[in-house]
C-alpha cells in the first residue's frame, strides 16, 4: 500500500464518518460543522487527485460561503435554537430511500464500461481552464453570469423588508 | 476567436438581454417610471420578434456547438416572446396593486424570457442544463414574488423543492449519458448510438433509466402525470399573470428541448421512447382532466387542465416517426394552446382584478356583469376542449392525425382515448360557461376591466378564431419549422 | 552579500542534507516539513509578541503616551509579561456554554491563520508551498476563520457573543468582495495565481504604480476583514463589550489574540506581496526587503487605527457595498481594457495608461459625489 493510498483511505473515512455525523446527529449545529467537516474531507480528495483549483474552489464555495449561510439560518432561526433535538418521524423512509441511492451508485460505478478519453494536460492548468471559459465555455459563462444576476435581482426582492410605494 | 462570426445569429437574445438591463436600470435610476416600464419591455418583445422573423430559415451552429439556430427554435423563440409580451401587457394593472417591485418584474420577465430561447436553441447537454436552471429558478422568484400574499409565498417553496429534486435527478441521467457516450453534444451522442462499432453497446441497458432521469426534468417543466403535483398549487398561489405564464412560456421550452433531445440524440432509441411516452401521455391526459372536473377555484381547475393538455400535446411527439405529422401537429397545438390558454388566464387575471376572486362559483352571471368576458371565455373554453372552428380544433386535428398515420392497433388505442378525453374536458369546461349564461349573479353591477387587459383579451380572442378559420398560413410556418429537425435527426 | 542573500535557504538544504545522510529521503523530506511547519509556528508567535509591543509603543506615540515601558528595555519584555500572565490565568467555560463548540472555536481560529503563512514567499526561495492556487487558497483558508468566529460567539450562550459573531460573518462576507476583486488586478498582470509568480512579475515595476486604487480598495477591504478598528465593530467594547470573545479567558483567550494579530501581519504581507513587489530590492536581503515593506503596511494600519473613530453597521456596510464593491468592479473593467490596449507595448506606456486610467476613475468618482451633494443641497434650498 502506498502513502497516497493509505492518505486516501484516511481522507474517505473522515469524510464518511462526518457524513453519517451530518444526519444522525441529534444537535442541528453540530450537523452542520459535521457537514463543514464533510465538505473539507471532499476538498481533501480532490487534493489527492491533483486537483488543486477545484480543492480551493470547493472549499471557498461550499465552506466559505455555503457553510457558513447554513449556520447563519440555523442561528437566526428562533425555533431552531430552541430545539435541542431535531428529528424526523421519516426517518427510515430517508433511510431506505438513501441505502438505495448509494446501492445504485456503488453497482453502476463498477458496473458500467464507462468512456474515457485519455488527454494531454499541457501548461498550467488554471490558465487552461480560464482559456476554456472564455472561448469554448464562453456562452455556458455568459448565460451563467445573468442567471447569478437574475438569482441577485429575486433574492432581494424576496428578502427585502417591505416598504410601502 | 471561433463561434464568433455567427454572432448575428443571436441578435434576438442579445436584443432580449440588453433590453432586460435597461429596464432594471431604468427602474433603479427613475423611481417615477415603473409602469412605463412594461412599454419598453414590451417593445423589446416585439424588436426580437422581429429579429426572429427576419432570421427565420437561417442555419447554424454557435460557440462550439452550444447552440443551434434553426427554424425550429426560432418557431418557439417567437412563441416565447409572445407570450411573454401578452403576459406583460394583461400584469400591468394587476401588478400595479400588488407589488412595489414591477419595475424588476418586467426586467425578471424578460429574462425568462431569455432564458427560454436559449433552452430551446440548446445543443449540448451543458447548455441544456444550465439554460433550464435559467428558467427555472426566474420561475420560483417569479411564483413567490408577492411575499405579503402566504399563499404566493407557498406556492413559490414547493415549486422550488419539487424543481430543485427533479433538476438534481436529470442531472444525474445526463451525466450517466456522457458517462457512456463521453460527449456532451447532442450530435455526438447521436453518432455514438447509432455506430455499430462504438463501445456505446456493451452499456446498452443503462440508456434508457438515463432517459428516465433525464425525462423526470423535462417532465417536470411541462408538468407531465408523475411530475404534476407543483402545477396546482403554483398556479393558484402565482400571482396569475404568472400562472399564465407558466403555462405557456416554460412547458413550450420543455417541449422543444424534449423534442429536440429525443429526435436528435436518441432516435436509435425511439422504439423505447415512444412506449415510454405513449403510456406517460395517456395517463397525463385522463388524469388531468378527470381531476379537473372536481375543482372549484378556475386557476386549479386551469392548472388541471393544462395537465390534459400535455397529455395531447405528447401524443404529437409519440407521433413523430418519418412521413408523419406529428412534429408539426406539436409545433402547431403548441400555438393554439400559447393563444387559448393564455386568453383564458388573461380573462381570468381580468375577472380577479375586478371582484378579487378565483372560484368559479363567483363567475354565475357574467354574462350580464361582462358581456365580452363572457364570450371571450367561451371562445377559449371551445378551444381547450378542441372544437371547430378554433385554434384548438386544428391542433388537435394534426396530433390525433399524426397518431393514426403511425397505423397500428395500439396508436388508433391512442387516438381514440385522445378523443375520449376532448369529451370528458368539455364537461368542465361548459360547467363553467353554463354558469356563466344561466345561472343569476349574486351581484349584478358590471365589471371595471382596465383597458391593457382588454387589448390582451381581444389579442388573443382574435388569434384563436383566425387560426381556427383562417389555418393555411399556420400550417405553412410549422411546415417550414419542422424541415429542419428532420434534418437535424439522421433519419 | 550573496551568503547574507541566501541565508535561510541554505540552511535548509544543509539541514535536510545533513537529515539525508542517515534517513530515507522521503523521511528526510517529511523531517523537513515538519520542521518548516514549526518554523512558522515559531514565527507568528514571536511575530505576536513584537507587534502587539510595537503596536501599543505607536499607538501611545500617536496619543501622546509613552506606551509600555517598565518591563526591559522600552518596554519590550512587556508583552512576554502579559503572555505568562495570560497563560496562568484560569480557564472559565460558562455553564451554560456548549461546551464542544466553545473548546473548538479557539482551535479553529488560529488554525486557519497558520495555515496562510505557508504560501507567503518571504524572501527569494523562502516559501514553505508554491501553490498554483496561491491566492485563491488564502481565499479558501482565511474562509475557516468567519465559521470559527461565527461558532465562538454562539458557543458561549451570551448574547454579546453572538451580535459579535454575527457582526463578524456579515462583514467579512461583504469585504470578502472588494479585497478579491482588487486582488484580481494584480493577478491579472501576472496571469497567474501563485504568490512567487506574482512577486517575480513585479521585477520590474511593483503593481502599486498600475494599480494605486487597487491598493487603496485592498487595503480598506484588509483591515475591515481583520476586524481592526475603525472597522471592529465585532468587538466594539463601549457596544457588545468584547464581541464574539467575551466569555473567553486564560489561555483560549490568547489565542483569539494571536489569531489576530497574526491575522493582521498577513494581510500587511499579502498586500506588500501583491502590490509592494514583495521581497524584490536592491542591496539589502530578500527578506529584510520583505519585512520591511510588511511592517510599512502594518504602521499604516496602526496609524489608522490611533486615528479613526469607529464606524457605525449601517455606514460600515454601505461602504463595502455601495462603494467599495463598485469601484472595484470599474477598477477591474479598467485595467482590463489598460492591459488589453498596450498588450504590444512597452512597459512605460503600460504604466502611464494606468495612472491616467486610475486617475479619470478618481476623476469620476469625485465628480459623481459632488453632483450628490450638489442636489442633495438643491433639495433643501427648494423645501
Amino acid at each position: 500500500m502506498t502513502l497516497l493510498q493509505i492518505a486516501f483511505l484516511i481522507i474517505s473515512a473522515v469524510t464518511i464518518l462526518a457524513a453519517l455525523g451530518v444526519v444522525v446527529g441529534r444537535n442541528i449545529l453540530r450537523n452542520a460543522l459535521a457537514l463543514i467537516l464533510a465538505f473539507l474531507g471532499v476538498a481533501a480528495l480532490y487534493l489527492l487527485l491533483e486537483a488543486t483549483f477545484l480543492a480551493a474552489v470547493q472549499v471557498l464555495i461550499y465552506v466559505g460561503a455555503i457553510a457558513v449561510l447554513i449556520l447563519f439560518a440555523i442561528m437566526l432561526t428562533e425555533r431552531l435554537m430552541k430545539q435541542e433535538r431535531a428529528t424526523n418521524e421519516q426517518w427510515w423512509v430517508v433511510l431506505v430511500a438513501s441505502a438505495l441511492l448509494a446501492a445504485i451508485l456503488i453497482f453502476l460505478v463498477g458496473a458500467v464500461e464507462w468512456q474515457v478519453t485519455p488527454t494531454e494536460i499541457g501548461g498550467d492548468p488554471i490558465a487552461n481552464l480560464g482559456r476554456a471559459l472564455l472561448t469554448t465555455y464562453v456562452l455556458p459563462f455568459e448565460v451563467a453570469s445573468l442567471l447569478l444576476l437574475m438569482a441577485l435581482v429575486g433574492a432581494i426582492i424576496i428578502a427585502r423588508e417591505r416598504e410601502e410605494a | 476567436m471561433p463561434g464568433f462570426e455567427n454572432l448575428p445569429l443571436l441578435s434576438p437574445e442579445i436584443t432580449l438581454t440588453i433590453f432586460a438591463l435597461l429596464v432594471l436600470g431604468l427602474d433603479l435610476a427613475f423611481k417615477r417610471l415603473k409602469d412605463a416600464l412594461a412599454y419598453v419591455a414590451i417593445g423589446g418583445l416585439i424588436l426580437a420578434i422581429m429579429l426572429t422573423a427576419h432570421l427565420f430559415g437561417t442555419q447554424g451552429s454557435l460557440f462550439s456547438g452550444m447552440l443551434v439556430v434553426d427554424s425550429f427554435a426560432l418557431y418557439f423563440k417567437i412563441i416565447a416572446c409572445l407570450t411573454t409580451g401578452l403576459v406583460i401587457l394583461s400584469s400591468i394593472a394587476f401588478m400595479k396593486e400588488k407589488t412595489p417591485y414591477r419595475g424588476e418584474f418586467y426586467g425578471l420577465l424578460l429574462l425568462a424570457t431569455l432564458a427560454i430561447t436559449l433552452l430551446v436553441g440548446a445543443s449540448d447537454l451543458v447548455m441544456i442544463y444550465l439554460s433550464f436552471e435559467f428558467v427555472s429558478l426566474t420561475c420560483y422568484v417569479l411564483v413567490g414574488y408577492l411575499r405579503g400574499d402566504p399563499k404566493s409565498s407557498e406556492a413559490g417553496i414547493k415549486y422550488f423543492l419539487y424543481g430543485a429534486v427533479t433538476s438534481a435527478v436529470m442531472l444525474y441521467g445526463m451525466s450517466l449519458i456522457y458517462g457512456i457516450t463521453g460527449s456532451t453534444q447532442l450530435t455526438v451522442i447521436a453518432d455514438n448510438f447509432l455506430s455499430p462499432s462504438s463501445p456505446v453497446a456493451s452499456t446498452r441497458w443503462l440508456i434508457l433509466p438515463a432517459v428516465l432521469f433525464i425525462l423526470a426534468g423535462f417532465g417536470f417543466k411541462i408538468a407531465l402525470v408523475p411530475f404534476h403535483q407543483w402545477a396546482p398549487d403554483a398556479y393558484e398561489g402565482a400571482p396569475t399573470p404568472i400562472a399564465a405564464f407558466l403555462s405557456v412560456g416554460p412547458k413550450a421550452a420543455g417541449f422543444a428541448v424534449l423534442i429536440r433531445v429525443l429526435l436528435t440524440a436518441l432516435p436509435a432509441y425511439q422504439i423505447d421512447w415512444i412506449a415510454l411516452l405513449s403510456g406517460i401521455s395517456l395517463v397525463s391526459m385522463t388524469f388531468g382532466n378527470l381531476v379537473a372536473i372536481q375543482q372549484t377555484n378556475i386557476k386549479r381547475m386551469l392548472a388541471y387542465s393544462s395537465i390534459a393538455q400535455v397529455g395531447y400535446i405528447l401524443l404529437g411527439v409519440v407521433a413523430a416517426g418519418p412521413g408523419t405529422v406529428g412534429i408539426m401537429g406539436v409545433l402547431l397545438f403548441i400555438l393554439a394552446y400559447l393563444f387559448t390558454n393564455l386568453g383564458a388566464f388573461v380573462a381570468v387575471v381580468a375577472f380577479s382584478y375586478a371582484t378579487g376572486s378565483d372560484e368559479i362559483a363567483d363567475y354565475a352571471g357574467l354574462l350580464r356583469r361582462a358581456p365580452l368576458l363572457a364570450a371571450a371565455l367561451v371562445v377559449f373554453f371551445m378551444s381547450l376542449a378542441g372544437m371547430p372552428p378554433t385554434a384548438g380544433f386544428l391542433g388537435k386535428l394534426f396530433v390525433f392525425g399524426a397518431v393514426i398515420q403511425m397505423g397500428q392497433k395500439v396508436f388508433y388505442f391512442l387516438a381514440v382515448a385522445g378523443v375520449l378525453n376532448s369529451v370528458i374536458s368539455l364537461y368542465y369546461y361548459f360547467n363553467v360557461v353554463r354558469l356563466m349564461f344561466f345561472l343569476p349573479a349574486k351581484d349584478e353591477t358590471s365589471l371595471q376591466i382596465p383597458r391593457s387587459l382588454v387589448v390582451a383579451v381581444a389579442i388573443t380572442m382574435a388569434m384563436t378564431l383566425v387560426m381556427g378559420f383562417y389555418p393555411q398560413p399556420f400550417i405553412d410556418l410549422a411546415t417550414r419549422s419542422v424541415v429542419t429537425v428532420a434534418m437535424l435527426s439522421p433519419q | 552579500m550573496p551568503f547574507l542573500n541566501d541565508l535561510f535557504v541554505n540552511l535548509s538544504s544543509w539541514i535536510h542534507g545533513f537529515l539525508a545522510h542517515f534517513l530515507p529521503l522521503w523521511a528526510a523530506d517529511l523531517v523537513m516539513m515538519l520542521f518548516t511547519i514549526a518554523c512558522l509556528i515559531a514565527f507568528a508567535v514571536t511575530t505576536i509578541i513584537f507587534i502587539n509591543w510595537l503596536e501599543r509603543k505607536v499607538i501611545g506615540r500617536i496619543q501622546d503616551r509613552y506606551g509600555p515601558n517598565r518591563v526591559g528595555p522600552l518596554g519590550i519584555l512587556q508583552c512576554v509579561a502579559d503572555m505568562i500572565k495570560m497563560l496562568t490565568k484560569e480557564d472559565i467555560t460558562p455553564a451554560q456554554a456548549d461546551r464542544l463548540i466553545f473548546n473548538l472555536a479557539p482551535v479553529m481560529v488560529v488554525v486557519p491563520t497558520f495555515m496562510v503563512l505557508a504560501v507567503i514567499p518571504f524572501g527569494r526561495g523562502m516559501v514553505a508551498a508554491d501553490l498554483n492556487v496561491g491566492f485563491l487558497y488564502i481565499m479558501a483558508v482565511s474562509s475557516l476563520t468567519t465559521i470559527a468566529i461565527l461558532l465562538a460567539g454562539w458557543g458561549s450562550r451570551n448574547k454579546y457573543s453572538l451580535l459579535g459573531g454575527v457582526r463578524v460573518v456579515a462583514q467579512m462576507m461583504s469585504y470578502e468582495i472588494p479585497m478579491v476583486l482588487s486582488a484580481l488586478g494584480a493577478i491579472m498582470l501576472t496571469g497567474s495565481l501563485s504568490m512567487v509568480s506574482i512577486v517575480a512579475g513585479q521585477s520590474r515595476v511593483p503593481f502599486i504604480l498600475l494599480q494605486p486604487l487597487g491598493f487603496l480598495i485592498y487595503l480598506t477591504s484588509a483591515v475591515a476583514e481583520v476586524n481592526r478598528a475603525p472597522f471592529d465593530l465585532p468587538e466594539a467594547e463601549s457596544e457588545i463589550i468584547a464581541g464574539y470573545h467575551t466569555e473567553y479567558s486564560g489561555i483560549k483567550y490568547a489565542m483569539f489574540l494571536l489569531a489576530e494579530y497574526v491575522n493582521a501581519f498577513i494581510v500587511s504581507a499579502i498586500a506588500a506581496t501583491l502590490f509592494l513587489g514583495g521581497w524584490q530590492g536592491p542591496l539589502l536581503p530578500s527578506y529584510i526587503w520583505f519585512f520591511l515593506k510588511a511592517y510599512a503596511i502594518y504602521f499604516v494600519l496602526m496609524w489608522l487605527r490611533g486615528t479613526l473613530p469607529r464606524l457605525r453597521i449601517d455606514q460600515l456596510m454601505g461602504l463595502a457595498w455601495r462603494f467599495l464593491v463598485p469601484l472595484a468592479l470599474v477598477n477591474l473593467l479598467v485595467m482590463g481594457l489598460v492591459i488589453t490596449l498596450t498588450q504590444r507595448k512597452g512597459l512605460f506606456s503600460l504604466v502611464l495608461v494606468s495612472l491616467v486610467a486610475n486617475g479619470l476613475i478618481v476623476a469620476a468618482v469625485v465628480i459623481i459625489y459632488a453632483f450628490a451633494i450638489w442636489r442633495r443641497r438643491q433639495v433643501k434650498v427648494t423645501t
